[in-house]
């Protein structure tokens, strides 16, 4: 799961999958904004077949690579 | 000004002229507020037009300054809060204000009266009488100034005049709801789709209702305060649109008196028509377009479910009461159906030309010889069918990414100032309905930097942050040996886009 998170994270940010630490604070560094974090969120979706909603969705969520993997572990129960 | 002469109107009512979060203002209280400025600006300045500058986000008292500015005759203009210092500095440089009303605490010194809000509240709050219709700015004055990308990399004024904005009022009314209701008050100040609130809006005795930039960046708290909102008329970009429809949540549950969305300044794509539909069901859907040059929007129309199945893309309307749209190939009229031209607009709502830009008013702007009307070359490409017009690309390099108008050698100008960028090429990247998605920026370097491309990356994005504003910073900056040339010797820019099809 790690390694999918960090291959679509670097799609969007243009780099390798093995740059995308952890612990990557994804906003912080400019490497997300609304819109690019709507982007992962869809591809999100597709990848790991769960269901993200981004007005119930808070920041912090998916503001590091390791955030986003507790997120979609919980969504997949 | 029929804004100032309805604003006059309802101030004798106790109708609400705007919410702001836990702020409300009174129609009474605008008024009032905004002929105290216009009164302090009369006595301070006296004859000295100039305009005033205002810094700032969707401050209550901003509303009041700009009322306050047109009561005095005088014209503002808006810089937004996301525009770094550097190019803040460069427009005041250029309009050469005796005062700017700076919400934002970071206006340096530059020779005019600085008014930070807690100056202003005791101003604003004195009692002043109404300002008499002598004072007000005339037809022909300028109402606003707005600054856009310009393509030199420094940014270029388009005043638009009083009498500009009452025909784009006239021509937008008749889409709206008869008589007040709440309208979607999102859109920057520094951007003219503002205006269906602020112009049409007020005109029309609606509640604006406030949403900032940490309310758009913030889905949670925006969806709680929409929920409130009471929400009869939806005004945004279709990307703010998209932000928000990715919530299932964003339906007629949540806006249960919407009955119509009005979108403007990109794309519509037929994907967010078909979501807006399906969960809106008592709402309908206007698309309209028109550039800064002719005063916000020159074309709408109701988008209906013909439209909608239909496979080419979502018509941008037809001309509104007053405008007089035209197609131009080659110089020449283009009269058939389906013919692609540039779009000439013609009629009141074009404006006077460029801020102190006569070289670039004279190639863009023209007076019809026959009609004596004023005109404006748009350079978008269109064609039409039975009357409804449709968008088809640009002729230049310039773009609409979230709705923010851009030219791309703005971007690579600036990027070029960097420490270690020699030359900068950028690029958008589109989706299937021709819409924007990102940028792209391929870079050659001075020197080797030794970073890894993340890396580099992100020390490039926070050295463009104090040129470029957020919106204009590619999401993707990737160094490259070299450019790839086409036949002329030119960039090619479209393989350069083409190497990134596909990605997010």
């Amino acid at each position: 799961m790690e390694q999918k998170i960090a291959e679509i994270l670097a799609a969007i940010c243009g780099a390798g999958p093995e740059e995308i630490e952890p612990e990557l604070a994804l906003f912080e560094e400019g490497l997300l904004d609304s819109f690019a974090a709507i982007q992962l969120v869809m591809e999100l979706e597709d990848a790991f077949g769960v269901s993200l909603d981004m007005a119930s969705l808070p920041r912090e969520s998916i503001a590091t690579p390791a955030a986003i993997a507790r997120l979609i572990r919980e969504k997949l129960g | 000004m029929l804004v100032l002469e309805q604003l006059k109107f309802f101030a004798k009512t106790d109708r609400i002229a705007l919410v702001n979060r836990e702020e409300t203002l009174s129609y009474r209280e605008l008024d009032a507020r905004s002929n105290a400025f216009a009164a302090w600006l009369l006595n301070t300045f006296g004859a000295d037009r100039s305009p005033v500058v205002i810094c700032g986000d969707k401050e209550t008292d901003l509303l009041c300054c700009l009322f306050g500015a047109l009561k005095s005759g005088r014209a503002y203009v808006p810089i937004d809060s996301v525009v770094p210092e550097g190019r803040a500095g460069q427009i005041i440089g250029d309009v050469k204000p005796r005062v700017v009303v700076d919400f934002t605490g970071r206006v340096p010194d530059c020779g005019a009266v600085v008014l930070s809000p807690a100056d202003l509240a005791p101003l604003l709050g004195g009692s002043a009488a109404p300002i008499s219709r002598q004072y007000w700015v005339g037809d022909a004055g300028p109402a606003y100034i707005l600054f856009t990308s310009g393509s030199t990399g420094r940014p270029k004024g388009v005043p638009i005049t009083a009498g500009n904005l009452d025909a784009f009022c006239r021509g937008l009314l008749p889409y709206y709801p008869a008589d007040g209701g709440v309208v979607l008050h999102q859109v920057s100040y520094s951007f003219d789709v503002s205006g269906c609130a602020v112009y049409a809006g007020i005109s029309r005795g609606m509640t604006l209702f406030t949403v900032d930039h940490a309310m758009t960046g913030n889905l949670q708290e925006l969806f709680a305060a929409l929920g409130e909102s009471g929400l009869t008329l939806w005004v945004s970009t279709p990307s703010f649109g998209e932000l928000c429809a990715q919530s299932r949540g964003f339906s007629q549950e949540l806006l249960p008196r919407l009955r119509q969305f009005l979108f403007c300044g990109e794309v519509l794509p037929h994907t967010l028509c078909d979501t807006l539909a399906e969960r809106f069901p008592a709402a309908r859907i206007l698309n309209t377009y028109g550039p800064t040059e002719a005063t916000v929007l020159v074309t709408a129309d109701e988008i209906t479910e013909e439209m909608r199945r239909d496979s080419r893309t979502i018509p941008i309307g037809r001309a509104i009461d007053g405008v007089t749209l035209q197609l131009e190939r080659d110089g020449a009229e283009v009269t058939g159906e389906e013919q692609p031209g540039e779009l000439l607009i013609l009629g009141p709502t074009v404006g006077p030309g460029y801020f102190g830009r006569p070289d670039l008013t004279e190639k863009a702007f023209f007076t019809d010889p026959t009609t004596g009307l004023r005109g404006y070359r748009t350079g978008d490409l269109c064609y039409q069918r039975n009357g409804l017009y449709y968008y088809c690309g640009r002729a230049d390099n310039q773009l609409k990414l979230n709705g923010y108008r851009i030219e791309l050698e703005d971007v690579e100008e600036n990027l070029q100032k960097l420490p270690n960028i020699r030359r900068a090429a950028v690029v958008p990247v589109r989706d299937g309905d021709g819409k924007v998605q990102y940028l792209a920026a391929f870079l050659l370097l001075r020197e080797e930097d030794g970073l890894t491309p993340l890396k580099r990356a992100i020390a490039l994005k926070k050295q463009a942050a104090a040129y470029l504003p957020a919106y204009m910073i590619p999401r993707k900056m990737t160094a490259v040996e070299s450019f790839p040339l086409n036949v002329n010797g030119k960039i090619d820019r479209k393989a350069l886009a083409a190497s990134l099809e596909g990605t997010p």
